[in-house]
């Protein structure tokens, strides 16, 4: 997964070449980026796309020169005959994307992956750190050898990772591969999201005066967390979880530094193309799940509570936010808030895309219809207990 | 896909992430308070591309041919979040919303709301002013001319100011809605200043708290920088 640039023969010449070609593109490309964040308030399209085909023929010179002799089409070639399709036909897309459901659609598509990268790139970050700075052994040291001890550690540790679900999928990840056993891992991709303080405040906010919903959604995610945790440690197989999400870092003399960035930028260009899948999902979804949804909700408990799971799964809003969603449903008693509440952060089509990319598709199909079915007991039976059911 | 290409998509992301979050789009999509996420993303994301585009370039001049065979198809669809925001900009939500999301219903902070504030025409949010007239029994409105910004679509015959809300990003917005009794002829989504009266017990539960607001004047203006209200 990770790959080095050592163990291989030199060659002086071309490497003198390369390298000075090199400097003359990093040039070419920040003189570009500058060129783009210029162009800002200079509406239109025409720097955009100066830049997007000037920054991938700058790299694709480069990265062809030492392969000159077999000619054979890369994806490095597919990406700019895709940029310069995309260019010309810039119009086109334009009027295709015009009619009002595809225009609030793409909105909401761009909406979602502006507000998810951020998260997804901390997320990264702190993979990448786990991974360069702190030692297998020094996480083994720090969680309980007994699983249900870790399970349960795993889960309150999840308070100090403020942010959405996105950033706790790599890390989760990462925490195996060092060694941590996959069921506190899973405990901590599960909890990070819905038990940080980030969330309880916003939810605190949308529900003034019901401290109550604030203390059942903590409660509840926490034990769907470690429900789920103590299933994986009693049922999970390691086998379908991918072998690669598994593989330890191989121990080689490269410094911490370039560790750290190398596994950031593998693991964002991995998860970032299945956040862009969980997007593209929850945009369409969010405009074909049709509003009358929320209308017929009124008196219905179990009608409620089955529609609001759902809901969580496919509008997939992020974990500060739908507190405000759940509290501004008038109609709907507390319990079927709290089921949204604590189904949302632990798994929607964006978490599931982004499991099935890192984990595997084979773990990802057992473990998100569990989680679903996990969390909503856990709301059921805390909301019963704290909020008292029907009101 | 090949290692050149990643590396390149992730410069043209954070690229992407950085253009509108410096020239005030992302507004369109988020929060004002999520400007420092959407920039400094953008920057490291663009800075991990960059780091390993010169990182393998210095590399190859050590070792001449690497061996990069790294399958991650799923890297492609980075390709689709560029070529959204470069190319086609999505606008901000607008009418096409406002008729695909029910409006609900402010939060009810409180019973009695503080007066307004002395003045013959008091700017308020359309959040303040469906708020107060769908909750206060203490009728703070009544009687009182307000300037409302907001954009106008129609449902059946009724022509509608309004205004979506986000709380984290445009996915989770809904809209406020005004009935407006007296302008006519604007087309859906043109942006008006509004000023006039509401009319006293017509925001109800049964209409959505859609308050009738009986307009003295209103005026065209651009789209705010920051179309959504919180």
């Amino acid at each position: 997964m990770v790959k080095s640039g050592s163990g291989a023969s030199k060659h002086p010449g071309p490497g003198g070449l390369s390298v000075g070609l090199a400097v003359a593109s990093v040039r070419l490309g920040v003189g570009n980026v500058g060129l783009a964040v210029l162009s800002v308030g200079l509406a239109g399209a025409g720097p955009d796309c100066r830049w997007l085909l000037a920054s991938s023929t700058a790299v694709n010179v480069l990265t062809d020169r030492p392969r000159a002799k077999r000619r054979r089409i890369t994806s490095v070639e597919v990406l700019c005959v895709v940029l310069l399709v995309a260019i010309l036909g810039q119009s086109w897309l334009q009027d295709v994307l015009n009619v009002p459901a595809l225009r609030t659609g793409s909105t909401i598509f761009v909406a979602v992956c502006v507000q998810a990268l951020p998260f997804l790139v901390l997320g990264v970050l702190i993979s990448g750190a786990i991974a360069a700075f702190v030692p297998a052994r020094v996480l083994r040291r720090a969680l309980p050898r007994n699983t249900a001890a870790a399970v349960g550690v795993a889960g309150l540790a999840g308070v100090a990772l403020p942010g959405c679900e996105c950033a706790s999928v790599p890390v989760a990840r990462r925490l195996m591969g060092q060694g941590v056993a996959p069921a506190a891992a899973l405990t901590f991709l599960l909890a990070a999201p819905a038990v940080n303080p980030v969330v309880l405040v916003a939810t605190a906010v949308a529900f003034p005066g019901r401290p109550e919903m604030v203390l059942a959604r903590f409660l509840g995610s926490l034990a769907t967390a470690v429900v789920m945790g103590l299933l994986w440690a009693r049922w999970g197989k390691l086998g379908w979880i991918v072998e690669r999400a598994l593989q330890r870092l191989p121990d080689e003399g490269r410094g911490r530094w370039a560790t750290f960035a190398e596994i950031a930028r593998t693991d964002l260009v991995e998860a970032g193309g299945f956040l862009v899948l969980g997007a593209l999902i929850s945009a369409a979804l969010n405009v074909l799940v049709p509003p009358s949804w929320f209308a017929v909700l009124g008196g219905q408990l179990v009608l409620g509570v089955v529609v609001m799971a759902v809901l969580a799964v496919v509008l997939a809003l992020c974990s500060e936010a739908d507190a405000f969603v759940a509290a501004s449903l008038t109609a709907l008693p507390l319990l079927p808030k709290l089921v949204f509440l604590v189904v949302g952060p632990a798994i929607d089509v964006k978490l599931f895309a982004l499991q099935a990319g890192t984990f595997g598709r084979s773990f990802a199909l057992r473990f998100a219809p569990v989680t679903f079915v996990v969390a909503v007991a856990c709301a059921l039976v805390v909301g019963t207990l704290l909020i008292g059911g029907a009101r | 896909m090949r290692r050149e290409t990643q590396n390149v998509l992730l410069v043209l992301l954070g690229g992407a992430l950085l253009k509108i979050g410096i020239n005030g789009d992302y507004l369109r999509y988020v929060k004002p308070s999520q400007q420092v996420w959407v920039i400094a993303g953008g920057a490291v994301m663009a800075a991990l591309g960059a780091i390993a585009i010169v990182r393998d370039l210095v590399a190859r001049g050590r070792t001449g041919d690497g061996h990069h065979h790294h399958l991650a198809r799923s890297a492609w669809l980075l390709v689709v979040p560029v070529l959204a925001v470069f190319l086609v900009a999505p606008p901000a939500l607008g009418s096409d919303s406002v008729t695909r999301t029910e409006a609900r219903a402010p939060a009810q902070s409180q019973a009695v709301f503080p007066p307004l504030p002395a003045g013959d025409v008091i700017p308020l949010s359309l959040t303040d002013f469906v708020t107060r007239a769908g909750w206060d029994s203490g009728g703070s409105l009544n009687g009182r001319t307000v300037r409302l910004t907001g954009f106008v679509t129609h449902t059946g015959d009724s022509v509608l100011l309004a205004r979506m809300v986000i709380t984290c990003c445009a996915a989770d917005a809904y809209p406020l809605k005004v009935r407006m009794l007296g302008p006519a002829g604007y087309p859906d989504d043109t942006w008006l200043d509004v000023t006039g009266q509401v009319v006293p017990g017509t925001a109800t539960k049964a209409n959505r708290f859609t308050p009738e607001f009986t307009v003295l004047s209103a005026n065209r203006i651009p789209q705010p920088a920051d179309p959504y209200e919180d």
